[in-house]
């Protein structure tokens, strides 16, 4: 009789203390946190004027938010954690972190260019919290909307907007084997309809090549090429990839082809433009402007 | 009772455990006195960078090296045969290519099964994977662990690695030629009169610098620079120095060249990322455009390529001297080897030096070192490597295998090609009529090059075949340097 009564009162004690865990996580308690993802980047001076510049105009941005960093790039976290000493989450062990610290709303803004491979991890990661927090949004990289190509196009065009007939802008893109990779080529069609034929979009992992570009260059007898990357970051494929002084780098081969260059090393992080357009993301997001994203 | 017995036991058990914890200190002391009083002289006994008595009856045959130093090192010392294994950084000489490699973040396990003698580290891994380390020790392999901090450390470190691989005097021998050859090197540089105040980043983290006893302070002195971090305070066991944004921007009027070691995981920045830092538009060396890379490999590590470090040291601080195309002048013909020579130092390129991570890489054009015609001891090997590999110049691939024609005459044609890539020339809206253009494979190249006055026609023909003169090849690359200062 008496064990009985201890037995009832254990279970008791511990499925209240399980329906007390449920609830407080679900409970709409006003902490809200904006968890800014990036793939990441090593070269530490870039990374302040891009990364770090668009997280702070983020916190400028939404003072009632406490806002958080994650790098989608293991290695680069690994890289960051043996040579600076340095500590940033993966996106998984920040999503453990704020449901630990018990945040009620949590918005993530990813940084990143396309809706590729890095965008669907993501999403994957960030969808199994769901049920952790009262409110979870995820929001939408660079180029998700035809306006967004308008907006980016904007944001860059006082680089462009007065080539001569001989001069073309080149971007850099990365390139995925995910069949967003074809976003770049709607960039490029974009950039053609408002009337900037000459600049062209080219990728290091993807298509089109660079070959693709000069192809395109020889049909518009383009004689002057300026190089700048469309990435967030002028890490390791600006500075060797695009501008080096490799046998292999774009500056060279354009060059052995006879093409007069000169290259734009900065991220798209560091355009204001640019940022803004990350802000106006993360503000449609949390105005519930978005219709919540499925696993793709 | 038979309770009793029971509870006695584990009562004794543990006042019996709990005495070994108190006392294991004092035991681990006995031990180590007990080991002191070993009586047997052995052929090899010193104690190493970490601290350990080494002993060791004979040299070791089957080492398994660690650090890429110690490796490059052996080699060096004719004690290449004796190396079973090697880390995972190794990329010098190339016959590491062909070794298996080991790493010490991994089982330890897998260099036991390899049944070395030795197994070579530094006390950054000993720091770094101490469990590994004492896993290897107590299987009873000999580790020895050795690190010069300070260059005036190096003949000692070599002199240690000669004597565990049976190669003291080969090692004495090359330590000989070695400062013989440094004595050459501070002895020319005396002669310069100007100390340009020169400032090498270790690392961009934290903005550190080197102490000025180490090799990189030691080869900018030795080439007659005035190392501007003397006072940087040393961070403890290591050659590394912390010295801080605050303090390089309060020299930054005393700061001809930066100098930026790379190739390494936590090096400097690169030359871009040095101009983009706030503040540093200020430094003179960067409003000088007087910024360099070199690589950790020839600069830092203690091994004998430190030379080539010296020398290319020496080419940043005297470039007048070293990068002096005058002394080329010749009337012979200008090679593809005399062309490397003359755009590495028209650009003031410092020599690439490949890291491991380097040859992880497929490249579609040339690969260092693949030159099937090229050795590695040829006196310009470095040039030619810095030239191709930078996209000065181009090379010849056949059946998959390539070649450079060290001694093959250029022509007019691929000398204007590389005249193109090394210069920032900007096409012109007057263009010169060529009359033999048809006869130019790379006319739009060709067609800059004379119209802005680099290289004339005659009788209205570039005659893209001939061959060019190292006279005629300086004399246009004089006019180069002069176009780009207007």
């Amino acid at each position: 009789m008496k064990k009985g009564l201890i037995v009832t009162l254990i279970i008791v004690l511990v499925v209240s203390l399980f329906s007390g865990c449920s609830s407080s996580l679900a409970t709409d308690n006003g902490k809200r946190a904006i968890l800014v993802v990036s793939f990441g980047t090593s070269y530490n001076d870039s990374r302040a004027l891009t990364i770090e510049a668009t997280e702070n105009r983020i916190k400028d941005e939404f003072p009632d938010y406490d806002i958080f960093r994650a790098f989608t790039s293991q290695i680069i976290i690994d890289k960051l954690k043996n040579r600076d000493n340095l500590d940033i989450n993966n996106v998984l062990q920040a999503m453990e972190q704020l449901k630990k610290d018990k945040y009620s709303e949590v918005y993530i803004q990813p940084l990143h260019v396309i809706n590729g491979e890095e965008y669907n991890d993501l999403l994957n990661q960030a969808n199994n919290y769901k049920d952790s927090f009262n409110t979870l949004r995820i929001g939408k990289p660079l180029l998700s909307s035809t306006e967004d190509y308008q907006k980016a196009i904007d944001a860059l065009k006082d680089k462009f907007s007065n080539l001569e007939k001989n001069e073309a802008v080149v971007f850099m893109g990365h390139g995925t084997p995910h069949i967003a990779n074809a976003q770049y080529s709607e960039l490029s069609y974009m950039l053609h309809d408002e009337g900037y034929s000459n600049v062209f979009v080219g990728t290091v992992e993807g298509y089109p090549t660079i070959d693709n570009v000069i192809s395109r260059l020889n049909e518009k007898n383009i004689e002057k090429v300026t190089l700048m990357p469309f990435m967030l970051v002028a890490g390791d494929h600006a500075n060797n990839d695009m501008a080096g002084d490799e046998s292999d780098s774009w500056k060279t081969i354009l060059k052995k082809d006879g093409f007069e260059v000169t290259t734009y090393i900065h991220g798209l992080g560091e355009v204001k433009g640019i940022q803004d357009l990350y802000v106006e993301h993360l503000r449609n997001l949390i105005d519930g402007l978005y219709e919540p994203e499925e696993n793709k | 009772m038979k309770n009793m017995s029971l509870k006695t036991l584990f009562t004794i058990g543990l006042i019996a455990i709990l005495t070994l914890f108190v006392l294991r200190s004092p035991i681990e002391n006995l031990i180590k006195n007990t080991e002191k009083l070993d009586t047997h002289k052995y052929a090899i006994d010193f104690i190493d960078d970490s601290g350990h008595r080494i002993k060791m009856d004979k040299p070791a045959t089957k080492i398994i090296s660690l650090y890429s130093a110690h490796t490059e090192n052996l080699f060096a010392i004719d004690a290449g045969k004796n190396i079973l294994g090697i880390g995972r950084a190794d990329a010098y000489p190339m016959e590491v290519f062909n070794l298996t490699r080991y790493d010490y973040r991994a089982d330890p396990e897998k260099i036991l099964a390899a049944n070395p003698d030795l197994v070579l580290i530094r006390p950054f891994i000993e720091r770094k994977t101490p469990d590994f380390v004492n896993s290897l020790r107590r299987s009873g392999i000999n580790v020895v662990s050795l690190y010069p901090t300070k260059f005036s450390d190096f003949d000692d470190y070599i002199l240690k690695l000669g004597m565990i691989s049976g190669k003291e005097k080969y090692a004495q021998k090359k330590l000989n030629e070695f400062h013989e050859k440094i004595e050459e090197f501070k002895k020319f540089n005396s002669r310069f009169k100007d100390h340009p105040g020169v400032y090498f980043e270790s690392s961009e983290t934290g903005y550190t610098t080197v102490t000025s006893d180490s090799m990189p302070a030691s080869a900018i002195k030795i080439a007659g620079g005035n190392f501007i971090a003397n006072d940087a305070e040393p961070i403890e066991g290591s050659s590394i120095a912390s010295y801080g944004i605050e303090k390089i921007l309060q020299k930054a009027n005393d700061i001809d060249i930066f100098i930026s070691q790379r190739g390494v995981m936590g090096a400097g920045g690169n030359i871009h990322s040095i101009t983009i830092r706030p503040g540093f538009k200020g430094i003179k060396a960067v409003k000088d455009n007087k910024v360099f890379e070199i690589s950790q490999k020839i600069i830092s590590s203690p091994t004998f390529r430190f030379l080539k470090g010296i020398h290319e040291v020496s080419r940043i601080i005297h470039p007048d001297y070293f990068d002096n195309l005058s002394n080329m002048i010749s009337q012979n013909n200008t090679t593809n080897r005399d062309l490397a020579k003359l755009v590495v130092k028209y650009k003031h390129k410092v020599y690439f030096v490949p890291t491991s991570s380097y040859f992880r890489k497929e490249y579609n054009g040339h690969t260092y070192g693949k030159f099937d015609d090229l050795e590695f001891s040829d006196p310009d090997f470095d040039f030619i490597e810095t030239a191709v590999s930078s996209g000065y110049m181009d090379t010849n691939k056949i059946d998959g295998i390539e070649y450079f024609y060290p001694e093959k005459e250029i022509t007019k044609e691929e000398f204007a090609k590389s005249l193109y890539l090394i210069s920032d020339l900007r096409k012109q809206t007057i263009h010169k009529e060529i009359k033999d253009s048809n006869d130019c494979k790379n006319l739009k190249i060709i067609q800059i090059i004379v119209d802005n006055n680099i290289m004339k026609l005659e009788n209205g023909k570039f005659n893209p075949k001939d061959n060019i003169s190292m006279k005629d090849a300086i004399q246009t690359l004089n006019k180069l340097k002069n176009t780009a200062k207007q």
